[in-house]
């Protein structure tokens, strides 16, 4: 008798769908089927479908049946249907980057991550929307995307986040089971916390971009966007390692042993007092107090910490528009950059053109002064705690940029967390932790280079103890 | 790329028009252009106020 695929399905994690795979409750055709058909079919009610690959997908599962009925075991993404930023080459496929001058492009090869992927048996269903450009120029509308503004399956009124829109709303919506996405600064933290998922960050360098679009070289970073930190540990080792490819590649590989690292009891834990109390928005408190006293009861200790007072939002805002500009020098000159759909964006990428070599390195410079001062905190804690963002999702219809001018606390605590941990280019993961006004929150927890395992081993305990990643929104 | 793909693609684009006719920010390009700029010299005045050792590299590597 064929399996009804319901929202138990939709919503399994990677771990329960390979147990079902390989027990034959259904094939890995009927599994892909089910799933592309899905996303084909809600994507668009979220503005979160770029390309769907159905028919491709479909026969690659029939190759992956083959091998299952061989017992030829891959591991557990085998069979597994995935998306993936429209900022990822699909050999032979559009990849438009989000921007309308780039709607038609094509590259003949895919890129790495995709490939990896793939030889390992996941089944790529559909390319995901993402906000044009990966949002380089700096943009203001949430419809700063080819795709129209990505909305989020909590409340379609409301923004997925960016720039890995797609990404985040595919997967909350059971619309496939993981995604890539990728971030320079928040683009895969951002929409995971708005929609209520698991992202990870890897450390720069240990995921890499070949195939991807590059926007600042020496910040762009590549991530699995989830339902539970096991899964994003079980992507991020399929997709982690080494690639002559990439030169910003760390050339280090990855294996998921979170089992080998050190108990939640035996973590210090740094947090700032003033992020959850001010700087989060009144809403989301009590949601906010509610993760602390989780993080508490895994027996961590817990101890104030805060940021060394340094321009962050200075030296990112330079060093993406800087690399950014010089990235997408012949769109600003052709003149073709003014087919973004973003006015913020388009004046921000043609400003970035006249910043000065002297301003370029001086933020390089100061760069390298973060990393050390951050490299120094983590002497006395091992992992960084803060709120992801200090508020829910935004409405669509609201520029992105309306409380730029609010009063702020006097105290920074760690409110610049996302940008200084991309500055010092550290890994980060995003935990969804309740709800505000009916719409998700999340913890971000960060760490010293390299310390993924640690980060998915505090997140999977931390996932044990609540079942906010288990929440599913009203799809269809 | 099959008709479905250059389907999905222009369709799309076609959408694109109608969230820019909604959704524009009421903005003019030049007080955008000129807002770019300003934000940018404000970020060079930031990092001028930074005092920097002299034997501070910058915080990339270049690998022959």
């Amino acid at each position: 008798m064929a399996t009804e695929f319901t929202d138990d399905i939709f919503f399994a994690t990677i771990g329960e769908l390979n147990a079902r795979l390989k027990s034959k409750d259904f094939s890995a055709v009927e599994l892909v089927r089910a799933f592309a058909r899905r996303l084909e079919q809600l994507g668009p009610r979220y503005n979160a479908l770029a390309l769907p690959l159905t028919d491709t997908a479909i026969r690659r599962a029939a190759d992956v049946d083959k091998e299952l009925k061989r017992e030829r075991y891959r591991g557990p993404l085998q069979g597994i249907p995935f998306g993936a930023k429209d900022l990822l080459s699909y050999a032979g496929h559009p990849t438009t980057w989000g921007a309308r001058p780039y709607a038609a492009q094509v590259f003949d090869s895919s890129a790495t991550v995709i490939d990896k992927l793939e030889k390992t048996g996941a089944v790529l269903v559909g390319k995901l929307a993402m906000v044009e450009l990966a949002g380089g120029g700096g943009y203001r509308s949430a419809a700063a995307s080819m795709f129209g503004p990505g909305l989020n399956p909590w409340d379609r009124t409301r923004w997925s986040g960016g720039s890995s829109s797609g990404s985040g709303s595919a997967v909350a919506a059971g619309l496939v089971p993981f995604a890539i996405g990728s971030e320079t600064s928040g683009s895969i933290l951002t929409p995971a916390a708005f929609c209520g998922i698991t992202g990870l960050r890897p450390t720069y360098g240990l995921v890499s971009r070949h195939g991807a679009m590059a926007l600042s070289w020496t910040m762009d970073k590549l991530g699995p966007m989830c339902r539970s930190a096991e899964d994003c540990g079980l992507v991020l080792a399929v997709i982690a390692g080494g690639d002559t490819n990439d030169p910003g590649s760390a050339h280090k590989s990855f294996y998921y042993v979170p089992q080998y690292y050190r108990a939640s009891k035996d973590l210090r834990i740094g947090y700032a007092p003033v992020d959850f109390a001010e700087w989060a928005q009144p809403a989301t408190r009590p949601a906010f107090e509610q993760a602390l006293a989780a993080i508490r009861e895994t027996g961590a200790k817990l101890i104030e910490t805060k940021l060394p007072d340094l321009p962050y939002g200075a030296l990112t805002s330079t060093i993406i528009s800087a690399e950014g500009a010089s990235v997408f020098e012949p769109l600003i000159k052709s003149g073709k950059v003014d087919e973004l759909a973003d006015p913020k964006q388009i004046a921000g990428l043609k400003a970035g053109l006249e910043i000065s070599a002297n301003d370029y390195l001086k933020a390089m410079r100061i760069r390298a002064i973060v990393q050390q001062k951050i490299r120094r905190l983590f002497a006395d804690v091992d992992v960084l705690l803060a709120p992801s963002r200090f508020g829910p999702a935004p409405k669509i219809s609201e520029p992105l940029d309306k409380h730029a001018n609010d009063a702020t606390p006097k105290d920074l605590g760690m409110s610049a967390l996302i940008p200084a941990g991309n500055l010092a280019g550290l890994p980060a993961l995003s935990l969804p932790c309740g709800f505000a006004d009916g719409l998700p929150v999340a913890i971000q927890l960060v760490g010293p280079a390299f310390s993924e395992n640690q980060l998915l081993a505090l997140g999977k305990d931390f996932q044990t103890r609540t079942d906010w990643h288990r929440k599913r929104p009203t799809a269809g | 790329m099959t008709r479905r793909e250059l389907a999905a693609v222009l369709g799309s684009v076609t959408s694109l028009a109608t969230v820019r006719a909604q959704d524009a920010p009421a903005n003019q390009p030049e007080d955008l252009n000129a807002a770019a700029k300003e934000q940018l010299h404000k970020n060079s005045e930031t990092l001028s106020k930074f005092d920097l050792p002299m034997s501070t590299e910058p915080a990339f590597l270049f690998k022959a």
